[in-house]
């Protein structure tokens, strides 16, 4: 899948990976895509509850070795 | 054949939440060593081999109680999300999800307290990870306005366990061992006077 701009919040805990994908959000056009890689798992609910909240759409979220990956197209 | 107690009679997964809810609360007042097998059986009235049947060990248990505290875990993304909120907005709202999922579950700060001294790996991790939602915050905040020169230089992380001591010794005094310190201050009010005090230290006039 295409994305538009990255975000590495590895690392970080709730809320910083929310706080900062908001932020990264916020830079793009409508109808882009922001791909975020984060490891806690809470993010999983948290991104839901994100983009419930924002309106932009959630395309996928998956996990690799560890990792969660999401891609959220901005409305 | 007719059940003679049919009301009584639990499914799997209602058992399985009573043994945790029981087990929940003997951590709490014990520890994860100063409760044993029997003990919980005896305190949720079933035979060891149907608490077996649910968990293969003590220590899976332990970590099945773990578990249902971080389903429940606080959310701090509403905080977050509202439109052009700062530093200090977002920081007192997250103290509020924090220290109210304290107050509604204390039996999680005591197992926190037990875990310290008993030096489990697995659940001192959790209990890490639960403040480092704060030091996190606090740590990379502070740093992005030290950088944009809206604040003085300043060691980070002495700032935010600033921070995480503060709160931890407001919950201690208010959900764990009431003493004849600020009895006249409700909860939030004090953390709302020491989000004061903390914003005052970072932000000198």
């Amino acid at each position: 899948m295409s994305f538009d701009a990255e975000l590495d919040a590895k690392g970080l805990n709730c809320p910083l990976p929310i706080l900062r994908a908001k932020k990264a959000i916020g830079e793009l056009s409508s109808g882009q895509v922001l791909k975020i890689i984060a490891t806690d798992p809470g993010s999983v609910k948290d991104f839901e509850a994100f983009c419930k909240q924002t309106g932009n759409e959630l395309l996928s979220s998956s996990e690799a070795d560890g990792a969660f990956e999401f891609m959220i197209k901005k409305s | 054949m007719q059940d003679a107690s049919p009301t009584k009679r639990l499914s799997a997964e209602e058992r399985r939440t009573s043994i945790i809810e029981v087990a929940k609360h003997l951590f709490a007042r014990s520890g994860f060593h100063g409760v044993s097998i029997d003990e919980i059986v005896k305190e949720v009235g079933v035979s060891p081999a149907i608490l077996y049947r649910h968990f293969k060990s003590k220590d899976e248990l332990y970590e099945s109680v773990l578990h249902e505290f971080s389903c429940t875990r606080e959310s701090y993304v509403e905080t977050v999300v509202a439109e052009d909120i700062g530093f200090e907005q977002v920081l007192r709202g997250m103290t509020t999800v924090f220290v109210n999922s304290i107050i509604n579950q204390p039996d999680l700060l005591k197992m926190e307290m037990h875990s310290q001294l008993e030096g489990n790996t697995a659940s001192q991790e959790f209990f890490l990870n639960r403040w480092k939602s704060f030091t996190d915050y606090i740590e990379y905040n502070l740093s992005e306005l030290i950088n944009h020169e809206k604040i003085k230089p300043m060691n980070v992380e002495a700032a935010s366990l600033i921070y995480q001591g503060m709160i931890r010794e407001v919950l201690l005094l208010k959900c764990l061992r009431p003493t004849d310190r600020l009895t006249d201050m409700p909860i939030d009010e004090i953390v709302d006077e020491i989000i004061n005090l903390f914003l005052k230290i970072i932000t000198p006039a």
